[in-house]
């Protein structure tokens, strides 16, 4: 336990003293503050007349009502968390091979596998404080632009939602902390962050009814942002997703465990 | 007295390539032994091996009679280690890389970090960013870092890289003062034998993934080559004279002769007598030793080694 708790006390050092902290929660606490922007835009499309993107992107919105705004948000959470936090993951591994430090790391009577467990921990925390910036942020930034449709009790089901799609994103994210391993660096897991969204796209489109089975493809589908699939989300999906993220568990464990550490 | 640093048919492979190839050590208590060779001759493999974080391909290291694996966590409180260039946290300072260090060491007494910083003379930049230290101040917090639980083992690859040369004798005293005095077995690498010399109590030389040479530091004196150097006005006369004599000679650049002989060595005025016999006056005579880089060129059999 005092490993645990030493593993815990340097990762949440080496996370806070970091600039990188600080850079990803301007830049959600940034997109949480432009949502509200885009849709006081969408709801007085006289002000971007001059626009034709910016018009596109509005009247791609749908509903300009809180409802609608709270599916923003969801949408949000699930494709920016796989981004944001799969960086934060990938940033919390990949740093100890950028900056050559795993060899401290490794020689301890603290085990591997409790500093790597301490890492997905801080990582973990990390990723929901960036996800409650990006919940309140929203929030405020709808209530200023005054969005019509406010409830508190529809506030209160959106934020759930919202707090089960982090979740099921984050625990997409342990594959990046294998890659970030295994690429001993940065390059691999945002290489693989990309990969996915991409292979994501394409799987969902192209094979109809896959996307409940497709583990990357499920936070967005419980958010209810996919329309009407998200009641195809049975116990298998959700058993996949967390395999997935498992193995991911398994696969940094087992790397830093009995790879070569050169 | 058991060996508490062991390794035997210690062998690692990258792909075709053998990093080392059947190394056996054998280091006991309290041993200063110096690890030299080349650059990609070996040694820091071995080290990574050493502290577990390579496995070997075939053979074993063992450390206080352990083998050495990654998940013995029991073992690298009794280790301390410098693998390589020593790197720390650039956004953290010395103090915090330290605590970091101090912590994952379990080591409950707060006070460890002040102690080493005094000993390791880092006070001055205790609350510097590690990313504004000059070479040197990082080298001396990276063996701050392997020094600050007292080990009974260090292992040390090139530690007195970027240090400049007080730095260096200031290293080298302290690492004495830990072997002869706290009974620290230490395993340091270099490619400098004359550094090595200074205070390693033995050496072991690899090259190309093999322990070609190991032996004790007073042995060195002893297999250094002499020879006695001297300049007279007709050398190559001088040389044929020598030569019909029976001894062995060779002419340097400088028209220098240069003679080798343990009888030589032991008695150079008879040889001068001789000379002097025969016609030749000598302007300079000294005996010449081979110095250690030249001899340690000599036993890897790199250019270098001539007498």
């Amino acid at each position: 336990m005092r490993g645990f708790t030493a593993a815990l006390w340097s990762e949440y050092l080496k996370a806070r003293r970091s600039i990188i902290l600080w850079i990803t929660i301007v830049i959600f606490a940034f997109i949480s503050l432009m949502m509200g922007l885009f849709i006081y835009l969408a709801q007085h499309p006289e002000l971007i007349s001059n626009s034709a993107i910016l018009n596109a992107k509005t009247s791609m919105l749908g509903q300009t009502d809180w409802p609608g705004y709270f599916i923003l948000l969801h949408q949000m959470g699930a494709i920016l968390g796989m981004i944001g936090f799969g960086f934060v993951f990938s940033w919390i591994f990949g740093r100890e091979y950028s900056d050559r430090t795993l060899k401290d790391l490794l020689a301890l009577p603290v085990s591997r596998v409790v500093i790597i467990n301490a890492k997905l921990i801080i990582a973990t925390i990390w990723s929901l404080i960036l996800a409650i910036i990006l919940l309140t942020g929203g929030i405020i930034s709808g209530r200023l632009v005054g969005i019509d449709g406010w409830s508190a009790e529809l506030c209160r089901q959106a934020a759930c939602t919202f707090a089960g799609t982090i979740l099921l994103t984050i625990f997409l994210c342990p594959p990046v902390a294998f890659f970030a391993s295994y690429g001993r660096g940065f390059l691999v897991p945002i290489g693989y962050l990309i990969l996915i969204m991409m292979i994501t796209q394409f799987a969902v489109t192209a094979v109809p009814g896959i996307a409940p089975y497709f583990p990357w493809a499920i936070p967005a589908l419980y958010s209810g942002a996919a329309g009407p699939e998200s009641s195809q989300l049975g116990l298998v999906s959700y058993l996949i997703l967390a395999f997935t993220g498992f193995l991911g568990i398994a696969g940094t464990i087992a790397w830093w465990r009995y790879a070569d550490q050169k | 007295m058991h060996n508490i640093i062991e390794t035997e048919k210690l062998a690692k492979c990258f792909g075709q390539v053998t990093a080392v190839d059947s190394v056996n050590l054998s280091i006991q208590k309290g041993e200063i032994y110096g690890f030299l060779g080349l650059n990609g001759a070996g040694k820091t493999t071995t080290i990574r091996i050493l502290t577990g974080m390579i496995r070997p391909t075939s053979g074993s290291a063992s450390l206080f009679g352990e083998r050495v694996r990654a998940n013995r966590c029991d073992l690298w409180n009794r280790v301390g280690h410098l693998v390589e260039i020593p790197y720390s946290y650039p956004d953290l300072t010395v103090r915090e890389n330290l605590e970091i260090t101090r912590r994952l060491r379990l080591i409950s007494d707060p006070s460890a970090v002040d102690t080493i910083i005094e000993k390791l003379q880092l006070g001055a930049y205790r609350d510097r960013l590690v990313k504004n230290l000059s070479q040197g101040n990082v080298q001396r917090l990276g063996l701050a870092k392997a020094l600050i639980h007292n080990p009974e083992i260090l292992i040390l690859d090139e530690p007195a890289n970027g240090l400049d040369p007080a730095g260096i004798v200031e290293i080298r005293e302290l690492l004495r003062d830990l072997a002869l005095n706290h009974g620290v077995t230490i395993f340091l690498s270099s490619h400098i034998l004359g550094e090595i010399a200074r205070f390693a109590t033995r050496i072991g030389i690899i090259h190309e993934g093999k322990l070609i040479r190991e032996a004790q530091i007073h042995e060195l004196d002893r297999e250094r080559r002499r020879c006695l150097q001297i300049k007279v006005a007709e050398p190559e006369k001088a040389q044929t004279f020598l030569s019909e004599k029976g001894y062995q000679t060779a002419m340097l650049t400088d028209q220098t002769l240069a003679i080798t002989g343990r009888d030589v060595i032991d008695n150079p005025a008879a040889l001068n007598a001789l000379l002097v016999s025969a016609g030749f006056i000598a302007s300079m005579l000294k005996i010449e030793e081979e110095d250690l880089e030249s001899f340690f060129f000599r036993v890897i059999g790199r250019n270098g080694g001539e007498a």
